[in-house]
Parts: structure tokens; sequence; C-alpha cells
């Protein structure tokens, strides 16, 4: 019983302070008086019921003071909107940002692959690997409990109708080892998946579609399964579609079906070559299964034993006398899998980013809080002085401040929402469709949610503690401007202050860097009207030709093509010019690979047909370009012959970086390079094309080589592109169309855009890059300019009278102007400098952790514009931002300021 | 029923119903009302401390029951305590409830009769 009793009245005691002057003492007083009835009537449970009815309605008490502080709340930022609004979107910018980065980063690098079981088990090394080698890690039962192989991007032309009729669309599929889905734990929706022991070679070749093939190309028909359709020509049977949801693994290149690698090469040309079998054809991503209880860690470490062992059975394998690491695990079971090493780095750099985007936000709306309780304190001590608490007190006032972070909260989710939309509709200049997702995710919504709550409670404790600390009688007394303690050192607005500008002049700078070190490393000019220049596609074999046939289609349709009256000239390529280079190479200028002394260079490979360079208008530096010649010779199949060094050399291109890079000065033309087995006779060198994304090790040095009868037979996903120059102002198109068509009409045209549509497409991501960036840089300046602002309006106010007085004694305007403005001045030095130097030690550290940065680092950090213009640009609005209100100092008149006492 | 502020009030609360039903008489205290309610329920209704200042509390911002400053004669007057009267509003409510009560109560019965017959 008093036991209860003390409860009971330490719960009395946290009534709020209003409903404790009144109803206190006879609450506690009923409470002693009843309790011993209450024991005697209803015994120990009467006890329980005595406590939970006051712990009840203390709860409810808090609730209802909650909704009228909140009440108040809205109406007082009612009454000054301007206020109001400005901390709305200083939030909301802050919190959009940080809410569509995070959703991006989560979405792109940290997501579980959806529909797959235990994400978390599954493993993929970075490189692919062969498929030989990953039916000899499948036998590590004691690391994996699975291992399968798939190849992602794989471009089928799929008629629906089994006979023939209809136009083939191009859908991306992956090829698969008959265990993938049990790897992956997917279950179907409908019908089977594929597995090992009812897909074996030489079975009717059996596909597996996704639930969007269904719905999209087949509008969900109940008699989907069972269906046949044409694979590149070829008889193929529905036999199961996957549940909705299940993208494959690497989601990000679409995937509509499933084509077990059981089916023939005439379905699949790249398994061709007997990719199956032979052990350095490493045409195949492998994504394994973890066994039980294995980590990561030691599951990499034995699959590195394993391919070691592997590498050395095989006498012609450069690698073996590597000592390097041979494999890289990644988390399999991700949506975009980077290596491990990585996520550590990219989420600092993003980190910093949203950090100080944030931090500038957050630090705005508390100077702007402190500014306003300033001016409040009249109001407050009234309040206090009639008999408020000073919790109450508070309470009220980071209640208006949990307002506006809620409000800045939904803006931030608006904007976060309107960027993802933005960013969804940027297509990438690429071969295949990429499903990337840039959906907010509902942890977004926790995530900006949760964070404008705390930066809401956070950033106005401070400020409320500090208003509601004036001394009653002194605050009553003055005016309403009254001296804060401690302002002229480190009073916390100047810290606000000072951690404003360093902070912004920080942002302003790292993302200027990128800006800059992005466009520089993405300057392509044509020296021709990109209009005039059309981009298609064609891929015969995927249409059911024989490689044969396609190589004699790709022989004559030059020829053919530069017989239309408008077209001036032709050229094949494996890939449109100027897109993301399709694969690098390691080239080095000895003439022996294994020398111990070679230097390596890692070059971009691209593969162009004959007057390539002649069609883009590109004179020839030295040497010559490729010719019909060089498209026809010989190549022996990828890695067949067991030795290699006897394999043809091939002509190549090199562009000026590349020659310069492997050769120095000397004359590249004539010389020799190799790369793994094969080697290249250098017959030309070409100005630097500039193209990519600096992605890549150094992606400025490129190789060019010739299209040759293998990539008409096996063509790249993105098809065989054809360049066509034409007069200006003519249609080409139709005449190129109704030509193909004569030729044969069921050739599938694709892709088809100018090249500067084309380059439009390729500059849009970076663009959306640039924009984000840009904006975040210029974000944080306007939210550093209207700080400041704040801060020196608030100074003048506050010094009215000293200002007054100073006039009335003689001082003047330009000395006020000055007197004012200089302690704003200092501020925005300090900050300036504290913030270069953390500009650069950020990007010192980003730089040395990942070559990812380093490129853009690199080029950009010497820059005298940025580095020279971008505190002189922030210099510059941070003075007019004080100038601003600091004239208004100069407009006080001294009579009236003295009479307001 | 004509007058539509009162029809606001209606039904009231229960744990209102007894503290206004326990001002009617007379001006009490919180004590005093809890004991009142104890007593004309028979100990079935007991008003736990927190809830009936809680309610007092709501009962006074909604105008249906003011502080009574009058004291009792000091004799029986206990110093220390608040005492309580209702409103005229107050006074109209209860009565609106009552009537609102009856008339339940009577068509209760009708029912039971048609039932038993």
């Amino acid at each position: 019983m008093n036991f209860a009793l003390r409860i009971y009245r330490r719960l009395a005691e946290a009534f709020p302070h209003e409903f404790k002057l009144v109803y206190g003492p006879d609450l506690g007083q009923l409470g002693e008086d009843v309790v011993a009835d209450v024991a005697r009537r209803h015994g120990i449970a009467g006890l329980i019921r005595l406590v939970a009815d006051i712990a009840l309605c203390l709860a409810a008490e808090y609730l209802s003071e909650m909704r009228r502080d909140l009440r108040y709340a809205v109406r007082a930022l009612i009454k000054s909107p301007g206020f109001a609004l400005v901390g709305i979107i200083s939030l909301g910018l802050g919190m959009g940002i940080t809410t569509s980065v995070f959703s991006r980063v989560w979405n792109q690098m940290f997501r579980a692959l959806p529909g797959v079981a235990n994400p978390g088990e599954l493993v993929m090394p970075q490189n692919p690997v062969s498929y030989y080698y990953i039916e000899q890690y499948r036998a590590e039962k004691s690391l994996l409990a699975g291992a399968a192989a798939f190849r992602n991007g794989v471009p089928f032309n799929v008629a629906l109708e089994a006979n023939g009729n209809g136009r083939p669309q191009r859908v991306f599929g992956q090829l698969v080892s008959p265990d993938y889905f049990a790897v992956l734990g997917v279950k179907p929706q409908r019908g089977r998946v594929l597995n090992p022991k009812m897909d074996k070679p030489g079975d009717a070749p059996a596909v597996v579609i996704t639930d969007r093939f269904w719905r999209d190309r087949l509008n969900a028909s109940p008699d989907a399964l069972g269906q046949t359709l044409r694979l590149n020509g070829q008889t193929a049977t529905i036999v199961g579609i996957t549940p909705k949801g299940f993208k494959g693994a690497m989601p990000i290149v679409r995937t509509e079906l499933f084509v077990p690698v059981t089916v023939s090469a005439a379905l699949a040309s790249e398994l061709s070559n007997d990719v199956l079998h032979k052990h350095d054809a490493k045409a195949f991503q492998a994504i394994m299964r973890l066994a039980p209880g294995v980590s990561i860690d030691s599951a990499e470490a034995g699959l590195d034993t394993v391919t070691r062992r592997l590498d050395n059975q095989d006498p012609s394998n450069l690698r073996r006398a590597d000592k390097g690491r041979r494999v890289t695990l990644l988390d399999g079971g991700t949506v975009l899998p980077i290596p491990r090493a990585m996520k550590p780095v990219v989420v600092a750099f993003l980190g910093v980013l949203v950090g100080l985007v944030l931090t500038i936000a957050c630090m705005n709306l508390a100077n702007m809080l402190l500014a306003r309780g300033a001016a409040r304190r009249k109001e407050i001590a009234i309040r206090v002085s009639v008999g408020a608490s000073r919790f109450r007190l508070i309470r009220q006032l980071m209640t208006e401040g949990v307002v506006i972070a809620m409000l800045g909260g939904f803006a931030g989710l608006a904007l976060a929402y309107g960027l993802s939309v933005l960013e969804s509709q940027v297509r990438l200049p690429q071969a295949m469709p990429q499903d990337l997702d840039y959906s907010l995710d509902w942890r977004a919504f926790v995530f900006a949610f949760a964070l404008s709550i705390i930066s809401g409670i956070g950033f106005s404790l401070a400020p409320a503690l500090q208003t509601t600390k004036a001394e009653l009688a002194s605050t009553l007394k003055e005016g309403s401007a009254v001296q804060l303690r401690g302002y002229r050192r480190f009073g916390m607005r100047n810290l606000l202050v000072v951690g404003q500008v360093a902070g912004s002049l920080m942002l302003l700078l790292i993302t200027g860097f990128l800006v800059i070190g992005f466009s520089r490393t993405n300057n392509f000019q044509t020296k021709f009207d990109a209009n005039t220049m059309y981009l298609l596609a064609i891929d015969p074999v995927r249409d059911g030709y024989s490689p044969e046939k396609a190589e004699a289609l790709f022989e004559k349709l030059p020829e053919r093509l530069r017989a239309i009256g408008s077209v001036q000239s032709v050229a094949l390529a494996a890939q449109a010019p100027f897109s993301v280079a399709s694969g690098t190479a390691q080239l080095t200028a000895s003439k022996d690979p294994r020398d111990a002394s070679r230097t390596l260079k890692v070059v971009a490979k691209e593969t162009v047909g004959a007057g390539y360079f002649a069609t883009l208008s590109e004179r020839m530096l030295a040497g010559r370009e490729f010719t019909e010649r060089d498209q026809r010779i010989e190549t022996s199949e990828d890695g067949s012959s067991a030795d290699g060094s006897n394999m043809v050399p091939l002509p190549a291109v090199l562009n000026e970086s590349a020659a310069r890079g492997l050769f120095g000065n000397a004359n590249a033309v004539g010389q020799r390079v190799s790369e793994d087995k094969q080697s290249y006779d250098v017959v030309g060198v070409v100005r630097d094309l500039k193209h990519g994304m600096a992605d890549d090790d150094d992606p400025t040095l490129v190789m060019y080589i010739p299209l040759t009868h293998r990539d008409f037979a096996n063509p790249p996903a993105g098809g065989v592109t054809i360049m066509l120059r034409s007069n200006a102002g003519a249609d080409a198109l139709g005449g190129v169309r109704r030509e193909i068509a004569s030729i044969d009409p069921n050739l599938n045209v694709f892709d088809v855009r100018t090249l500067s549509e084309h380059l439009e497409l390729s500059r849009a991501y970076m663009r959306v890059a640039l924009d984000t960036y840009g904006g975040i840089g210029v974000f944080g300046l306007v939210l550093a300019a209207i700080g400041l602002a704040g801060v020196t309006a608030y100074a003048v106010a506050r010094r009215r009278k000293e200002i007054g007085i100073r006039m009335a004694l003689g001082a003047r305007k330009a000395q006020v102007l000055r007197l004012v403005l200089r302690e704003g001045v200092a501020l925005v030095i300090v900050g300036s400098v504290l913030g270069f130097l953390g500009a650069m030690a950020i990007v010192r550290v980003l730089s040395s952790l990942t070559s990812m940065f380093a490129d853009s680092f690199n080029v950009s950090v010497n820059d005298p514009l940025l580095v020279v213009g971008a505190p002189l640009l922030l210099g510059a609005l941070a003075l007019i931002a004080c100038y601003i209100p600091a004239r208004r100092s100069a407009k006080i008149d001294p009579l009236k300021t003295l009479r307001e006492e | 029923m004509a007058d539509p502020d009162l029809q606001s009030f209606l039904p009231l609360k229960t744990q209102w119903f007894h503290i206004m039903l326990s001002l009617a008489g007379e001006e009490q205290h919180g004590y005093g009302i809890m004991q009142g309610v104890l007593e004309r329920t028979g100990g079935k209704v007991r008003l736990w401390p927190a809830t009936l200042y809680g309610s007092l509390k709501r009962l006074i911002e909604a105008e249906l029951i003011e502080e009574s400053d009058e004291r009792p004669a000091p004799e029986v007057d206990d110093a220390r305590r608040r005492y309580y009267r209702l409103t005229a509003l107050g006074r109209r409510v209860l009565n609106a409830e009552c009537d609102r009560l009856q008339e339940l109560v009577r068509a209760i019965r009708v029912s039971q009769i048609m039932v038993t017959e």
C-alpha cells in the first residue's frame, strides 16, 4: 500500500505545471485519503487500478497540452510567414536531397536482390569466369551450397507466333545454367523453372519468362505455358513464369527471359566457339550460395586456391606467375554488387556530402530560431512572470521547431519524389536497357521523417534554452533587444555562422571539383553537324542468319547504302560512337608479353569498321585507318589455340593519348603492342575523341580494332551499328530503310537515331549528375547567404540603441555601416579559411581512397577558376547578404530610437 | 431538444454525468464528489482520483461547472480543498441528459413488456 502511494505521489508530481498549480494538492490529498479504503475494498487490484488511472491521466494531460502547443505554434508561424517559409524551404531542400541520395544509394547498392531466398548467402566473383571454372566451383561442397552460371544482357529477337510471322522484337534475357533458379531459391508462379534434371543438352529448348514479359508481351494470357516462341529464328517453348518482383541476378540490366545454356549455339550465338567447355573462355558470371556457416572471406580464400590450381593446369595461362588474388567475391545478393572494400568509401563520400547539406540547413534553422527567440524575449518574460513554467515555454518553442521541421520534411519528400521522377526519365546511351530503380524507398520516408523530427527537436532545444534563460526583471525593464551574454566572442550564433560559411564553401568546392572534372572528361565535339549522321543497328544473326550469310550481308550492305542518293558515307561499328566503352584491355608495348619490365596501360577497346574515321570527318594524325581488307582478316577464334604466341596480329589504331602513353614521343605507327595472347600492329594514330565516363582507370586511352567476321557472326548486345552521313536536310533514313527492306524484309532495324540525339542521351546522364552536384553547391551558397543576412539583420536590430546613441554623438553613416559590416566580414573570413582547408582535406582523403574520384579531382583540384573563384563568389555573396540588412543601420533615426525607451 | 448548444454535449460521459449529478444539489469538493458517487451507486462506480480531477478540469473548460468562491460554514469547511458547482449551462445540460435517459428507460420498459408478453 505504501509502495502504491509512493508511485502515486511521484506521478502526481509529474503532471504539467499548469495542472499542478490548480489541482496538484487536491489530487495528492485525495489519493492519500482513499488509498486505505481502496486497499480494503478492492485489494491489490484496486491499488493497481489507482496507479494505472493516474498514469493514464498523466499521458492524456500531456497530449492535450501538446495539442494546444501545436495549435499555438501553427498560429505563431502563420503570423510570421517569411520566417516559416525560409525555415521550411531550407529544411525541405536539405532533406529532399538527403532522401533522394539515400534512396538511390539504398536501391542501387545495398538493397537485397528482390525475389530470391536468403540473399545474404549469395556471393559472386567480381570478374567473369569460364563455365568450366564454375563447374569446378560447384564441386566445392564444403564452401558452396550451389554455384550457377549466368550471362546477362543477352539479346534475343523474339517472334511471338511460332509460324515466324509477326515482327520480331528485341528482348534482353539471361543465358543461365539449369541450376540457376535452385541456387537463387526462386519458385515459379506458374509452370516450372529450369532445373538440371529436366533441361539437358539436346532437349527441345525451354525458356522461362518473367512476370513482366508475360504481362507486357503476352497480355498475361492464361495459355502462355506451353506456347512456342521463335528465339533468334529457332523454336522454343515457354515452360514457366517467374514470380512478380524477381528480376534475375544483377537486375540493373533488364531481363525478361531466361534461356538455359543447354540450347544450341544456333539459338544463342553467345554459346558458339564451345564456350561451355573451353577453360579460358571467361564468358559467364557466377552466382553462388555459401554453404551453411561459411563466411564470405573463407569462401574467397577457398575459391582462390581452387582457381590457382585450375590456372596452373593451363600451360598457356599468363596469370600463372601472378601472385595476386585471383578471386574477389562480391555480395551477390544485392542489386548492384560492388567490391566490398568500396562500400565504406561510397558511404563515406555520400555521408560527407549529405552531412554538409543537412548541417547547413539545420544551422540555418537553428540560427533563425535563435534570432526569433531573442526577438521574443519580452513576450516570454511576460509569460514567465504570469506563471508559465520554463519547461512549458521550452516545450512551446520546441513545438514550433518541430512543426517547421515536419513541414520541411514534407517539402523534402515532395522534392525527393520530384527528383526520382526526373531521374527515372533519364535513359543511358547503352545497348542494353537499364533497369535502374529510382523509386523512393519506404525506408527513405522513415529516414526523412526521423531526420526532420530529430533536427526539429535538436535545433530548437538550444535556442529555447537560451531564450528562456533571461532574467525577468532586466528583460522586462529593457526594450525587446536584450544583450546576450558572450555574444562578441564565441556566442553560439557566431559559431553557427562560421560553421555555415565553412560548410557551404566546402560543399561548393567539392561539388565544383566534381562538376569541372566530369565535364572535362566528357567533352566531345564532332567536326560536323551531328544532326546529319544517323545511327541504326541490325543484328542478322539473331534474325536467324547463319554466320556466313550475315558476313555476306555486311560485305555488300555499305555499298548498297552508299548508292542511295543522299548518303555521303557509311561505316560499321560494334558500338555507337561516343558511347560507353565496350571493353578494356591491358596493353604492353613490349614484344614479349611475359617481359617482366613491361609497362601496362589500360585502354578502352572499340571495334570499328572500314572508313569509320572518315565518316566522322577525323583526319588520321599518322598512318592509315581500317579498310575493307582489314575486315576480312581471318582472326583465330577467341583463345582457341593452345599456344597463343602464334596468333595473327591484328591491325590497330591508337588515339593520341594511347600512342603517347605506350611509345612516348616515338612514332607509334609500325610498332607492335600485345594484350594477353593477342598482339596488334599499330597502323594509325587519331586525335582523342573524348568520350565515356570517368569510371575506369584511365578512360582517355583508346585502341580501335577492326570489325571482323567474328563480330558479324556474334554481334555485341547492341547489334552492329551502321553510321550514315547524309546531305544536310535530306531524308536519308527512308531510303535506307527501303534499301534494307529490299535486301531482306525480315531484317529487324532498331535503335534508330541521329548522332545528336545519341550525344544528347550520353550527356543526359552527366547532366543529371552535374545538375545534382551543382544544385547542391548552389543550394549551400544560398542557404549560407540567407543565414548571414539573418545574422546581420539581427545584429542591427539588437544594436539599434547603441547605433542611435553613436549617431546622436556625431557618428557618420559610413562609420556606422563599417561598424556593422566588420563583424560579418570577420565571420566570413574565418569561415572561408576553415572551409577551404576542410575541402582540400576531404578531396585528398577521397582521392587516396579510390580512383573513382581521383580522376575528376585530379583534373580540377588545381583549377584556378574554382580554387580562387569559389571563395570569392562566396565572399561576394556573403558581403551582399551582410550589406543589405546593414544598410538599415544607417537609416536609424537617433531621435526615434532614443525616444523609444 | 430545442437548444442545439445542449445537444452537442449529449450523451454525457459517465464520469461527467456522475460528477454533475453530485453537484446538482450542493457545492462539493473532489473527495465529496467521489464519496457521493460511491454511495449513490452502492459502491459500483468509483471515480479514480486522477480521472476525477482530469474530468473536473475539462468540465470547467467546457463551462459546465465552475469553481466556487463561497465557502461553506466554517465548521464543515476544509480550507485546503477547492469547491465546485454547476453553472447555468451545466444545469441545463444535466437536465437534458436526465430527460434523455428517462426517455431511454421508458423505451426499454415498453420493449420489455412486449418481450415478456
